[in-house]
């Protein structure tokens, strides 16, 4: 797996922030059994809290449904969440907290750069969870416990045979250079942390041509893959290209003609991160929070309300995916040159997709 | 008699009591410069910000925000201008045919049809822009499947377009030109066209050489006013624009505020050269009104006599309704269809009927909330501010304070800032100002506040201005203190205006956007933007429910209200 | 005793000045009337009694207590003076009932209920609506609601009442039917009042102390019969009733020679002479026959109008055209030759306007 490869070089880099705020944290003594996890979140404490605040960058009906489960398991914490693209969320979280407005807990953004930026920051707690074990060195923070993967997304190409016969669907990336697609192709906007993934992934093995070339066809941005595989579905748009694929599988699952390739040069894959904000106003609720979401009961639940793959190797693929192990996954090795590209990237994706000129 | 007469009797006041006048008078004034002058402020400050734009105060100050502007961006403003000149042609040419058939022919049932126009104001562009998305959508909106179901080629509508999104925002700001005209219309007075018509000119020759020159201060005025308001429009230019890859300034500012990392420099640039425009646009208005003021608006309503149409006028009746059906039965029944599907995108002839997306909607604890906040925002801004607001209407025309022309000026602010580019300018005001009230709905109720301004000051100084002074002045020679004055008489007369503020400050504020999005946060959701993010990442089909939700409820909080208010507009009727 | 008294006030908007120097004083039980056109600073100067109008200088007493003194900058608010007012508007709130109008100023005052009823009652009784207590405001007649202010303006025992044009609004029947009713009511009163008119004829009628005002300044006070036979300026004696104007001038104590070279015995008597060279001579003072011992003149009938109460003639003689009214008997024709008599009681020499 090439994967772990460029995740471990991502450790390495990551070396001088842990000096920067490296206090040697230490898993509690006696983590508390609770159904399913194991936790040294004080549980009294977080259901007196009584609400938690998630922000993270998931479509909103999925997101309710995870806080459901979570709030299922502990009737007494109320659930809120806000949805918004990894950059838009990130700003917002970043003014918030200019502004003395804690009003977040736990936040996942499926951006590696920003989540290094926030460290960078202070913006996280740390908080190490019993769960966290479980996952690999390189998909947690170093020192552990303030942040963590807690998913993986990839992104293919997607297109309904309905619009599309199946045999004249693009097979490889470079295939959408073909005139055919031109103005049927859809994007999502450059606050995606996945698109960022695409564009950082391809650009080295498909050339700094590629992108310039893609621009021609006039690609669509959207702000989410419901909007895209809705599109799609209805034969407004031809192919996404960059689909995420957790989209493809909930889109099917709901009877939807879809068809989804990865392509053979690789799939482009970015984690989706989680993270305990600091001077959240539930402390204990966002430590509860994050064992439970971070053992199989809540990745479980994760998966069946989002179809995301989990990064524990003990957690079965989503219904109807493809385990990781069998994908050619393309993930930015260097997350410090992936953040420091991100102002620029922003730019020129704006200008694809034509929201600069 | 005696009892009376005897003049011997000390005059029967006892205590002078406390004139609370210039204590109440300086706070008003005070608190509206501040929520109105000091985010714009920032704004400024913000926009010559070159250096981190995280950082504030800034680091390094320049222009080259400005520059990079007419560098860059100069297709956005071209997308900007090219679309709000269609719509305001479109909108006025709507707002005219209508205003002309309903205040100068005998189309039948004149005075309902005059109601069911202020309908589409009701349905706001937001719910307006989602409906037409999904009825002219190429392919799959309802239009083309049509006319792929009678044999068509191709697609006949494409609302991904620039007229596309003029013709959604010329829908519903139609009806507010309709007003603007008509009212110009009313207040002519018919005997001007009535000696053209004895002089000998004929009906055709009258409404050119004597209406028409009487209605165009009117028209162009309304056409001012419609230009500014599409110029600073932002629902239609977000559902159908961003797709459609058209940008226009606000969808621009909306997108380089809210990514990482933001370009808040460029974001109030792009605002400030939006409120130049439109504040210069309007005061150009303001001056044209005034100028013009003396000429048709005697402040008498004249009902003037309409002309028979003969045969014709159950076309022009036609014509009323077909906007009626355009503007609102349409794109509701679109919605209801969409929402009753399980899968908005699927092929009409195969879909699947379902209530799951109410219970959804419903059943997002979100999304009740936002609704609930929503509602009791508008309740609580409509209600307190309706009383600041006629208490500053007072200031500005019954006081005899100095600098009130100033104060009048002051609350009209607001309207030539493009809601947008105020909701930035109040999240950066407020991100700065050691208040910790940003995230809660405290803040949004000030936002509210403070762009609902001219709204609210225009509506009730229409009343104001119509109170005899004398009423209140008589209060006072018989002894009454200012405060027992404004309670027992000035309040009292205002409360027809009041009533009709209120309602305009209260739907305005259910469906409020621009400002929203800012300022909302996880502990302070409202309905308009929840509605936005459910369309970016809900679906079509839980959008469509989410959006009849927050129509629904604003119908039958009005219905409510109406019902409870009912005696009280009666009576003064 | 003096109940009012104004000293030099001078009232400005912007650069206007619309009072300019205005001193009189008004006694207890006095009804004293401001007369002249609109625009002449008469409704101003009453709005400032009432503390309505903020002047810029000069003084208001009322009883000796200061209302308004620019020197000591003192400026009562209207609620504290203790005045009432009727205005032109009538402003009969209409979101109220009759009654409640009326008990206004009773409530303000913290009347006890059984009092306000009282005085309610009365105050109503007075001008003959307390039938329609309970009507609503707006439901009323212009008639009615005249009575409606003017209840409301005495039943708080005012003992200074300032009416603003009160029945400028009314049909001239009702106008005069209301005069009487004024004139009665306020001798029964005994309250003091100041008006604003700018009907002479109501002026006259109803006051005891009439001020003629002009462009803000005042012309002339005095009694109605004082303002009437012997206007001081020009101004007063063309504003007031009808007068004929003769140019000329004057050529010994009591004599004064008219354009045309008629020589008139004239009424010097009240007015200062400095450089006059007017007298008026009211149209209603002048006979059609010869009456020895007054100023006779020879003209000829040019004109004849027939207004019902009085006949209007106009005269061609040495002094050139006169207008006279006469009653309407013994009508004379055109071009028939008459003889113009006038006694010199009323032939007043009018002051000479200022140089300026």
């Amino acid at each position: 797996m090439k994967l772990l490869a460029a995740a471990s070089l991502a450790a390495c880099a990551l070396a001088w922030t842990s000096t920067a705020s490296a206090q040697e944290a230490k898993l509690c003594d006696k983590p508390r059994q609770m159904e399913g996890f194991k936790t040294c979140a004080d549980v009294a404490k977080a259901e007196a809290e009584g609400a938690f605040v998630l922000y993270s960058t998931d479509p909103d009906a999925g997101q309710a449904k995870l806080l459901a489960a979570f709030n299922k398991a502990f009737p007494k914490i109320k659930t809120n969440y806000v949805r918004l693209q990894a950059g838009a969320l990130y700003a917002k979280l970043l003014s918030e907290r200019q502004a003395k407005s804690y009003l977040v807990d736990v936040i996942q953004l499926s951006d590696m750069g920003m989540i290094l930026d926030f460290q960078k920051r202070n913006g996280f707690t740390q908080y190490i969870s019993p769960e966290m074990a479980a996952f690999k060195k390189e998909y947690k923070s170093t020192p552990e416990g303030y942040w963590t993967w807690g998913s993986i997304i990839m992104a293919g190409l997607a297109t309904n045979p309905k619009v599309v016969p199946t045999a004249e669907a693009p097979k490889k990336w470079e295939d959408l250079l073909d005139p055919k697609w031109k103005d049927g192709i859809s994007v999502k906007v450059s606050n995606s942390g996945l698109q960022h993934g695409v564009w950082y992934t391809l650009k080295p093995i498909l050339g700094d041509d590629y992108f310039k070339k893609f621009a021609e066809q006039k690609p669509r941005a959207f702000d989410s893959y419901v909007q895209q595989y809705g599109r799609l579905v209805d034969g407004q748009d031809k192919v996404i290209m960059g689909a995420q694929y957790s989209g493809y599988l909930e889109f099917k699952l709901k009877g939807a003609p879809l068809d989804f390739q990865f392509p053979a040069t690789g799939a482009p894959a970015v984690p989706e991160t989680y993270g305990i904000v600091a001077e959240g106003p539930h402390p204990n609720a966002a430590q509860l929070f994050m064992d439970w979401f971070l053992s199989p009961v809540g990745q479980k639940a994760l998966s069946d309300a989002l179809l995301l793959h989990s990064p524990r190797d003990d957690v079965p693929p989503p219904a109807g995916g493809v385990p990781l192990k069998e994908m050619k996954l393309l993930v930015p090795a260097d997350w410090t040159a992936f953040e420091k590209d991100r102002p620029s990237f922003a730019k020129q994706w704006d200008r694809i997709v034509g929201a600069r000129h | 008699m005696t009892a009376i007469t005897d003049a011997s009797v000390p005059r029967p006041l006892g205590r002078p009591a406390r004139n609370w006048q210039p204590a109440v008078t300086a706070a008003v004034v005070l608190v509206v410069s501040l929520l109105v002058l000091l985010p714009l402020v920032f704004l400024v400050e913000e926009s010559l910000n070159v250096g981190d734009a995280l950082t504030f105060p800034p680091e390094a100050y320049g222009i080259s925000n400005y520059i990079e502007m007419f560098q860059e961006d100069l297709g956005i403003l071209t997308n900007t201008v090219s679309i709000a000149v269609m719509a305001t042609i479109m909108a006025i040419l709507i707002g005219f045919t209508l205003a002309w058939i309903l205040t100068r022919t005998n189309v039948p049932g004149r005075e309902r049809l005059e109601r069911l126009m202020e309908l589409p104001y009701y349905m706001t562009p937001l719910v307006g822009a989602l409906a037409w998305a999904v009825l002219a959508a190429p392919k799959s909106g309802f239009f083309n499947q049509l006319w792929h179901y009678i044999g068509g080629p191709g697609d006949i509508v494409d609302v991904y377009s620039m007229f596309g999104i003029a013709w959604i925002m010329a829908l519903f700001e139609g009806t507010v030109a309709f007003v603007m005209i008509s009212a110009s219309m009313k207040s002519m007075d018919p005997a001007l066209e009535e000696s053209a018509r004895v002089m000998g000119a004929s009906k055709l020759r009258t409404a050119l050489t004597v209406t028409l020159p009487l209605v165009m201060p009117g028209v162009l005025g309304a056409m001012l006013f419609v230009f500014a308001e599409m110029l600073g429009s932002f629902a239609a230019a977000l559902v159908i624009g961003i797709p459609a890859r058209i940008y226009v300034i606000t969808t621009s500012i909306w997108e380089s505020t809210l990514s990482y990392p933001p370009d808040y420099g460029r974001a109030a640039a792009m605002g400030l050269a939006l409120f130049v425009v439109m504040f210069g646009m309007l005061t150009f208005y303001r001056w044209m009104v005034r100028r013009g003021s003396f000429a048709t608006i005697t402040g008498k309503a004249f009902r003037p006599r309409a002309m028979d149409m003969g045969r014709l006028s159950w076309l022009l009746l036609g014509v009323c309704l077909l906007y009626i059906f355009l503007a609102v039965v349409l794109p509701i029944g679109a919605l209801i269809l969409t929402s009753l599907q399980r899968f908005a995108t699927v092929i009409l002839s195969q879909a699947e009927f379902t209530f799951a997306n109410y219970r959804m909607a419903l059943g997002l604890g979100p999304v009740r909330t936002a609704l609930f906040n929503s509602l009791t925002l508008g309740f609580g801004v409509a209600s307190v501010g309706v009383l600041v607001m006629a208490l500053i209407v007072w200031i500005i025309y019954r006081s005899q304070l100095r600098g009130r022309g100033a104060i009048e000026y002051l609350v009209m602010f607001p309207q030539a800032v493009p809601r947008m580019v105020f909701g930035l300018a109040l999240l950066w005001a407020w991100l700065n100002i050691p208040i910790p009230i940003y995230g809660t709905l405290w803040l949004l109720a000030l936002g509210y506040f403070t762009v609902m301004l001219p709204l609210g000051v225009r509506t009730l100084a229409g009343v104001v201005l119509q109170i005899d002074k004398s009423l209140e002045e008589c209060a006072r020679v018989c002894g009454a203190s200012w405060g027992y004055q404004m309670r027992s008489v000035t309040l009292p007369l205002l409360r027809p205006g009041i009533l009709a503020a209120w309602l305009l400050i209260f739907m305005a504020c259910v469906r409020e956007l621009g400002v929203s999005v800012f300022l909302m946060g996880p502990n302070a959701k409202v309905i308009a933007p929840s509605i936005v993010s459910a369309f970016a990442s809900s679906g079509t089909e839980l959008t469509a429910a989410m959006a009849l939700i927050q129509t629904a409820s604003v119908v039958v909080a009005l219905i409510i209200l109406f019902r409870l208010t009912r005696g009280m507009t009666k009576e003064l009727a | 005793m003096t109940r009012i008294e104004l000293e030099d006030l001078v009232i400005r908007y912007g650069d206007m000045t619309a009072v300019n120097g205005v001193s009189f004083t008004v006694n207890r039980g006095e009804h004293l009337t401001l007369l002249g056109p609109s625009g002449c600073g008469k409704t101003t100067t009453l709005r400032a009694i009432a503390g309505l109008e903020q002047p810029v200088s000069g003084a208001i007493r009322i009883d000796g207590q200061p209302m308004f003194d620019a020197a000591a900058r003192k400026n009562v608010p209207a609620e504290q003076r203790g005045v009432s007012m009727v205005f032109q508007s009538y402003a009969v709130w209409p979101h109220m009932s009759v009654f409640d109008n009326v008990a206004y100023g009773l409530k303000v005052r913290k009347q006890s209920r059984a009092d306000i009823q009282a005085n309610v009652d009365r105050a109503l009784g007075l001008v003959q609506m307390r039938h329609l207590a309970d009507r609503a405001a707006s439901k009323l007649s212009g008639g009615q609601q005249q009575r409606v202010a003017l209840a409301r303006a005495i039943a708080f025992s005012p003992t200074v009442v300032l009416f603003d044009e009160p029945l400028s609004n009314l049909d001239a029947k009702l106008r005069a039917e209301m005069r009487v009713e004024l004139r009665d009511l306020q001798r029964r009163l005994d309250i003091t009042s100041v008006y604003v008119t700018h009907d002479q004829e109501e002026a006259l009628a109803i006051s005891d102390q009439v001020i003629v005002m002009n462009v803000g300044s005042i012309e002339q006070i005095g009694t109605p019969e004082e303002i009437y036979n012997r206007p001081q300026s020009r101004f007063v004696a063309d504003f007031v009733g009808s007068a004929n104007i003769l140019k000329g001038r004057l050529t010994g104590p009591d004599t004064f020679e008219a354009e045309g070279g008629a020589k008139l015995r004239i009424n010097t008597a009240t007015t200062a002479r400095n450089g006059a060279g007017e007298v008026a001579v009211r149209t209603a003072y002048i006979d059609l026959i010869a009456r020895p011992g007054d100023n006779q003149l020879l003209g000829t009938v040019r004109q004849r109008m027939f207004h019902g109460d009085f006949v209007q003639y106009i005269v061609e003689c040495v002094c050139g055209r006169l207008i006279v009214r006469r009653p309407p008997t013994n009508l004379l024709d055109e071009g028939a030759p008459v003889t113009l008599s006038f006694s010199p009681e009323h032939t007043v020499l009018l002051r000479g306007e200022p140089a300026s």
